[in-house]
Formats: C-alpha cells, structure tokens, sequence
C-alpha cells in the first residue's frame, strides 16, 4: 500500500521558494511516498521562541498541533531547524503545562526531516538522481547537531550520479543566519557569512546544497550582495534533477 | 555595560586585526589539539555521558554534599569559612589575612605591604578580589603567566583558560620592556624566563598564597587543582597561609570521579592527556595553616532555576574555543569575566543581571554543546536566558526576548497575528509578494538598508507572488510503485585498533617522553652508576633529596632543606601513571612536594612494578586521601600562555628524569 505523508512545507519554503515545494512533493512520489498538504498550516513558531518571545510561540505552535493531530502519518519538514524545533522545541515549550506537552510529545514522534525520512524510514538512497558537475555540501547547524542528521543527506548526494562532491572547508562551521541574530547582530552574523563564502570559493564548485531555507536565504543574499554567481540549492531540488 | 556599549565593542573587536588574527590562531589551534586528545580515550562519549549523569545528581543533591564535603575538609585540619556573596568572601579574608600578620610579628609590617601570591582562579576574578585587596593595601600578584601578563596590562583576563589569548608576542615584549625594564624582545622563551625569575622570588617571600580550586572530592575532602606551569603548586607549598576559593558546586563525590572529570578538563581545556600538575590537598603541611572560603554568591539561585544544568561547569573553556561568536569578539567585549557560551549563561546570574541580553549573542548553533566535556545544553540555557528564565531579583525583573529590539518584537507580535489563520497568513503572503516586487522589480533578492540588520552584509529574497499552497491544488503527483531501496552496504565495523599490549613501563616510558620528559629503565645495580653518570653529566654537584631519594644518591652532598642554588631534587614517587606518563607524589618522607618543584632538574626513582595502568588505579591508592598533600606530575613544566607557544620550565622543573628499576626478575 502506497504510505502517505503529510507536509509541513515551512514558511520560508511556502512564502519564498515554493519551487523547493514542487521538487520535494516529486522526490517523496519516486521514493513511493504520496504526499498530502494540510493547507491551515502556518508557522511552526520557532522564530519567536528562538527570540525568546515564549508567550508568541506558543499560540504558534498550538495552532501547528491542532492542524497536524488531524492527520495520520509521518509528518515531513523539509528543514532541520523546524524539524528540531516540533522535535525539541515543543517539549521545551510546553513543559509546564501537561496537556499541551502530551500533545506536543505524540506529535514529536510522527516528525522527520525530509533527508532523514529518505534514508531512514524509506530505505531510498537511489533516486536515479543526476546532475553534472561540481556540487558541496554546508550541514546546517540544526540539522547536524539538534537532529544528528549528517550521514542521510551525504547519502543521497554520494548517490546522486555524475555529480563531484567537493568537501567543504570548515564545513561545519554555522553561516550566521540564526534566525533574529542575523538582525539582532548583524556584524557578527556578517563575519559568519564571509568566512562561509570564502570557504564556498575554495571548492571550486558552482553549486553549495543545504538541507535548511534559513541558511539557503543567508548564503544566497551574501552571494548575491557580494555580486557572486555561486547558486545555492535545497537538496530536494538536486535530487529532483534527472 | 549596556547592550549599546556591547555592540560597539563587538564592532571593535571585528575592527582590531591583531586580536582577529590572534582569535582565528586560538580557534583553529585549540578544536585541533582537543579533538586529537580525545582520540587518545576510545570512551570518550560513555566519560562525557557519565560526567553529565555525576554532576546532575552533585547539583541536585548540592546542600547533602556540601555539608559532608564541609565536615571531612574540617576533620582533614583546613579551616573552612562559608561565604554568601562577594563582599562576605573579601571580608572573610581580610580577617585571615589580620590573623596572619599579626602572627608573624614582622617588624617592617607597617611599612611593607602583605604580599599575596595568586594562583589563577576564575571565582577571585568573579568578586573583583584584586581590586579589595589594593584598595586594603596589600599586594597581590598573579603568578599564572597569562594572568601575570593581564595584571600588568591593567586588564582583567580574556579568556577562562589562556586570560591573554588576545595578545600576541609584540604586545607581551612591549609591556615587558616597559613595565620589568628588559630590552624590547619578542622571544617567548626568554619573554617567559624573566616572569619566571621575577614570580620565583614573589612566591619565596610571599605572606599568603592564594589558589582556586578545580575539584572538591566529596569521600576524602580532598582540593584537587590543576595548573601546567607550577604555580598552583608553588602557591599552595611554600607561603606559610594557603587560602584556596572554590565555587560551592565544585564537587565531585569520589576519587574515582575526580580521576573520570580530570582526564576531560585537561583535553578539553589545552588538548592535554592531563595537565602537567594536578595538587592534591587534602591538610595543611607541617607549619602551614590552610583556609577554604566556599562562595555561593548567586549559585544556589541558579541550582533552583531553569539555567540549573550550567552549574555542571568545569570552567574548561572548550565552549569559548569552538564559538564561533567569541572567535569574533573575543573575551573582553563580553563585559563579563565569563566569556562565550557558558559567560552568555551564567554572567547575567553570577555577575551581573543586566548581562542577561548577551544570551542573544549566539547564532544557536550548537557547537558549544558538541564541545562540551560534561554535555551541557548551552543552547537550550541560552534560550532559557532570553526567555527571561535566569534567576532573578526583584528590583532587576528580566523580561521575555531580552536584549531584542523593539522593532524585532514587533515584527514577531505581528507575524504571530497573521499566522493565526492560514487565510489571513495566505493574504500577508499575496501582499508581500506585490510589495517585494515593487521594492525591486527586477533582482530577485532586494538591497535592504544598513539599519535593518539583514541589509548590513546580505540581500533578502523577494516573497514569491504565489506561495507554495496556492499551487498545491495543481501539483499532480505519480508515486511510483517500485522505488528503488537503499543499496548500503553494511558499514564495516571498527576493527581494534588498540595496539598489542605493550609493557605498562613502556608505555610510561612511551608516554612521557612526548611530553618531553626522559625514562630509563635500569636494574637495581646499576642505579647508583647510572645516577651518578647522571649528575656529573648536569654538572650538579648538590641535590635536595626526600626521605626516599636520599637512599639513592652517593657520592655528591645532599640537602634535606630548600636552598635556591641547587639545581637538581630527587626523589621517590607512590606510583607511575601508564597511560598519561605521569608520577604520583605525596608528601609526608621529608621534602617531596618542595624537592620536586623548587630546583629546575627534577629526577625521580622509581621501581617499574609501581607502575599502575590508568589515572583511576592511581588515585584509588589509600594514601591519596590519607596524606597531607599529594601531586600527579605530568612532564616538565610548561606554558602556552603567549600565543599558544609551547614552553618548556616556567615555574616547576624544566627537566624531568625518571629512573625506572626493573623489578620484574627476581634476584
């Protein structure tokens, strides 16, 4: 029986890049998976509570609950911070109030990151991928170190044919997005942003993939700021390349 | 300091070359010499796990071990004193330091100020006990050459572990020349040798010697306090008051735990396997009073809150080197002596509440977390901080996103409104689309002003003018029937790479001498040969001897007494160290603690068969709890408090010689 999942497409993907989107709904479809989109979703809250604005988020993240316990199935985040955010943040949030965090713990468990899900519960690795070229990957800080997923993505982009993975320097280093500190801090977040392009520069490769919007955004606004033709794409639009 | 005053610092401190360049060198230097550490202990996750589960329950249960620590630290002959804040700390040692001078009975004592010799202590820098002590007229000088290099500079430390990490050699040559009076020179070796000649004589004429201290054993009521140049030791043995400060959550329940928390300090603070000295005390030596002041100030308020997770700390500063803020920033623009992930924490509880809004300084990304020895959640505490989670006094209420700008919270109130509803988010999503081309009809990412933050280093991207859930109506989706499965082949597992088991006096051996330390292994005939080789080959025509090492010189003079002209101690030891290289000293046979430390060759006799595996086996040893005092020596004494430059001899010996006798035959 085909499984099917639900959708949380992020606000940055649904209001900035929602080819990103399409390219995930159509890697899911080769990967056997049908995908459902529950379209009262809005924000998961993260940008509130990672400010500190505990009182904001939480209405953010009840409405995120009531729109997903409505649903069955695995639930698909196509970026680790909001991944970690439901994951973690929620438990965190909601810690004193019992209702809430019972509500908030069911749906940490139905929660994945895209890349994660791939390789993790769907086994997929092969997704007759191709691109041609250089391609480098940057593990978003969220991702890497709140979800431990660095082994899937690396996964899916060793598979993916024809393509030359360049390792980049530093790699792990955060690009300075931060959600409210690439406002709050701007030089600091600048610093961050520089050190990860000068790195970018050094591999070469015309391609930087991130498996996260927020860090997508930043690097690309630094590229394009500093008038660079580097692209930067979600992994989801590198495997949907065939 | 403000939160304006901080920002204009971080610009400062971006603006500075020389402290960029200093701060890229530590960074670099520091992740790559622990992550080669930690490769040396196969454990290490299982150690950092169990460290974590140790402090829990220490902070937990901090009244019950506290006051058992209390009880056994009194029966051991130290004169514990308790103290609520700074002020009671201060005035706590004021009235030791009354005590003591007037015991003496100096006859200059009105004219010459009390001297006090410092060893490095975060918790002195935490009370500001440098400044009470010259406002009362006394002299304190720290002898840490990093702290050393600050003091002169009028500065406080940058940096919980190397205090002058943003200097670099031109600067300490430049403060040398005019402060001690040696021509300009930027030879760390030689820069390193004049602190050394000028500390040595502080510590021999000093009235009172002041440490920190690492860990609080529980069981024993043993002061555990590491230092790699000497000082601690120096500090702690020869001024006849020892008063040591320790933070009251600076506990570990056993000898054990001290031997698990130990081998994680030292690699995540330098990339040591364990750092050159480890003093362990446990009573005062003979003539000597010993004080302990135990300081809450603020900590038992943490305990009770949210942020209760940060007071497993062990001051390492592995948090601050893999920062990529503090890479930036270094430590002063923090405007708290604690710098860096741990600093944005506990600062706004321990030093001030208005620091509460550095928290917001971090871009979450965990890499404080990952380097932490004891698993701290340092971006969960920070959260818990600009949530307004940090414990707080009434008069300095902290509100929630502290340190946010107003603007920024209005922006976020706004956006909570407009995604209550997914038609109402649907509509601001259609009007910034319009409003974004407007702004920039052409280039997909728009030139945002300075003043916005984004627009200070990046272009933002327009809104798409349909989002993603306006088309999902239109996606029309082929889910395949047979994808295609993972193709992994099974990860082959670690064979053991443990080398053959080597002898424990080779590894010992093996061991110490990549610290720059010499063994030689020799029979019990030739020992009294082979030393006396030894001596004539140094030139050294006197030692200073223990009860122990005394039985192994012939042929030259021996002393029993400190004398500042003999080059050479030797003496026995309880045990070796296999895995670390290092030697177990206890005092109670005559001079030990002092022949060891004082002349600048230190040699020690040693049967092979006293050679214990591991740091664990040593300390589980009955007479480290039961002696006055005791030491782990880990090679010659060593600094890299100028720019991370190894350097070889600073306070203790420079050359360490170990004699092992072979006893594995019988005779």
């Amino acid at each position: 029986m085909t499984e099917t999942v639900q959708l949380f497409i992020t606000c940055l993907i649904d209001s900035f890049f929602p080819h990103i989107g399409e390219a995930m709904v159509n890697v899911l479809n080769r990967a056997g998976v049908k995908v459902d989109f529950p379209s009262a979703q809005t924000c998961c809250g993260q940008p509130a509570f990672n400010a500190g604005f505990r009182s904001t988020a939480v209405p953010m993240a009840r409405h995120t609950i009531r729109v997903f316990e409505k649903t069955t199935g695995a639930i698909i985040i196509p970026s680790g911070s909001c991944a970690a955010m439901v994951r973690h943040g929620y438990l965190e949030l909601f810690k004193d109030d019992p209702a809430w965090l019972e509500r908030a713990r069911a749906l940490s468990l139905r929660v994945f990151e895209f890349t994660e899900y791939l390789v993790d519960v769907c086994g997929v690795t092969g997704l007759s991928a191709r691109w041609s070229g250089k391609l480098t990957y940057h593990p978003s800080c969220h991702l890497l170190r709140s979800l431990g997923v660095d082994r899937q993505p690396r996964a899916l982009l060793a598979a993916i044919k024809d393509a030359e993975i360049i390792e980049l320097p530093e790699r792990e280093d955060c690009c300075g997005f931060g959600g409210v500190f690439s406002v709050e801090h701007p030089e600091l977040s600048a610093e961050f942003l520089k050190r990860k392009i000068a790195n970018l520069d050094k591999t070469g490769s015309p391609t930087l993939v991130v498996a996260d919007t927020g860090c997508l955004m930043h690097i690309q606004g630094g590229l394009a700021r500093q008038g660079k033709n580097q692209r930067v794409l979600h992994i989801a639009e590198v495997l949907n390349n065939q | 300091m403000t939160l304006k005053t901080f920002r204009a610092r971080i610009r400062q401190s971006i603006a500075d070359d020389n402290l960029q360049i200093a701060l890229d060198n530590n960074a670099a230097r520091r992740r790559d010499g622990r992550q080669a550490a930690f490769a040396s202990l196969p454990d290490h996750e299982q150690r950092r796990l169990r460290a974590h589960i140790i402090k829990a329950d220490v902070v937990a249960n901090l009244d019950q071990y506290l006051n058992q620590f209390i009880d056994r630290v009194t029966a051991n002959g130290i004169l514990v004193h308790r103290a609520a804040d700074a002020d009671e700390a201060i005035r706590i040692f004021m009235e030791i330091a009354l005590a003591s001078g007037a015991k003496q009975a100096r006859s200059d004592a009105e004219l010459k100020p009390l001297l006090v010799a410092k060893s490095k202590s975060m918790l002195s820098e935490e009370i500001d006990f440098n400044h009470a002590l010259e406002t009362a007229g006394m002299r304190a000088v720290e002898t840490d050459l990093g702290e050393y290099i600050v003091q002169l500079r009028g500065e406080r430390p940058s940096h919980i572990i190397t205090p002058a990490v943003h200097l670099r050699r031109g600067d300490v040559g430049k403060l040398f020349a005019e402060k001690l009076g040696i021509p300009y020179t930027e030879d760390i070796p030689v820069l390193t040798n004049t602190a050394r000649k000028v500390l040595r004589e502080i510590f021999l004429t000093a009235d009172i010697g002041i440490s920190g201290v690492n860990f609080g054993v529980v069981e024993s009521g043993t002061l555990a306090l590491v230092t790699n140049e000497g000082n601690g030791r120096m500090c702690t043995t020869i001024p006849p008051v020892h008063v040591a400060l320790m933070g009251i959550e600076r506990l570990v329940p056993s000898l054990g735990d001290l031997a698990l928390f130990l081998s994680l300090l030292a690699r995540s603070a330098t990339g040591q396997k364990l750092s050159v000295y480890t003093s362990l005390i446990n009573s005062p030596l003979p003539g000597q009073t010993r004080h302990l002041i135990l300081l809450d100030n603020g900590r038992f308020a943490l305990q009770a809150s949210p942020l209760a997770e940060s007071l497993f700390c062990i001051r390492c500063g592995a948090c601050l080197n893999a920062c990529p803020v503090f890479r930036e920033t270094g430590g002063h623009a923090y405007g708290s002596i604690y710098p860096g992930p741990i600093g944005s924490v506990i600062s706004c509880a321990l030093v001030d509440p208005q620091l509460a809004y550095l928290a917001q300084a971090s871009s979450l990304c965990g890499a404080c977390k990952e380097a932490c020895p004891v698993d701290i959640d340092l971006p969960g505490m920070l959260l818990c901080v600009r949530s307004g989670h940090s414990p707080q006094k009434p008069q300095t209420k902290i509100k929630e996103g502290v340190g946010i700008h107003p603007a920024v919270k209005i922006g976020l109130t706004g956006y909570r409104l407009a995604a209550a509803s997914s038609g109402l988010f649907a509509f601001f999503q259609g009007l910034g689309g319009l409003l974004s081309r407007v702004y920039s009809p052409r280039r997909s990412y728009m030139h945002l002003p300075d003043w916005t933050g984004w627009g200070y280093s990046k272009d933002f991207p327009r809104l798409d003018v349909h989002p993603f859930r306006s088309h999902w109506g239109k996606i029309v989706q082929h889910v395949e029937n047979k994808p295609i499965r993972l193709q992994e082949s099974p990860k082959p597992l670690d064979p053991e790479s443990r080398p053959p088991g080597k002898s424990l006096p080779d590894r010992f051996a093996e061991e110490l001498s990549a610290l720059g330390g010499h063994a030689y292994i020799v029979s019990g005939k030739e020992l009294p040969a082979r030393l006396a080789e030894f001596m004539e080959s140094k030139k050294i025509d006197r030692v200073l001897v223990d009860d122990e090492g005394a039985g192994f010189v012939t042929g030259i003079p021996t002393l029993r007494q400190p004398d500042p002209s003999v080059r050479a101690g030797v003496t026995g030891a309880l045990a070796g160290i296999a895995e670390t290289g290092s030697l177990l000293l206890t005092s109670g046979a005559g001079e030990t603690l002092k022949a060891s430390l004082l002349p600048e060759i230190h040699v020690v006799v040693l049967k092979a068969s006293r050679i214990l595996p591991t740091l664990t086996d040593a300390l589980a040893m009955p007479e480290v709890g039961a002696v006055a005092a005791g030491v782990v020596i880990t090679g010659p004494s060593r600094t890299a408090d100028i720019e991370m430059t190894l350097t070889i001899g600073v306070h203790g010996p420079g050359e360490l010689h170990v004699f092992l006798i072979d006893d594995s035959m019988p005779v």
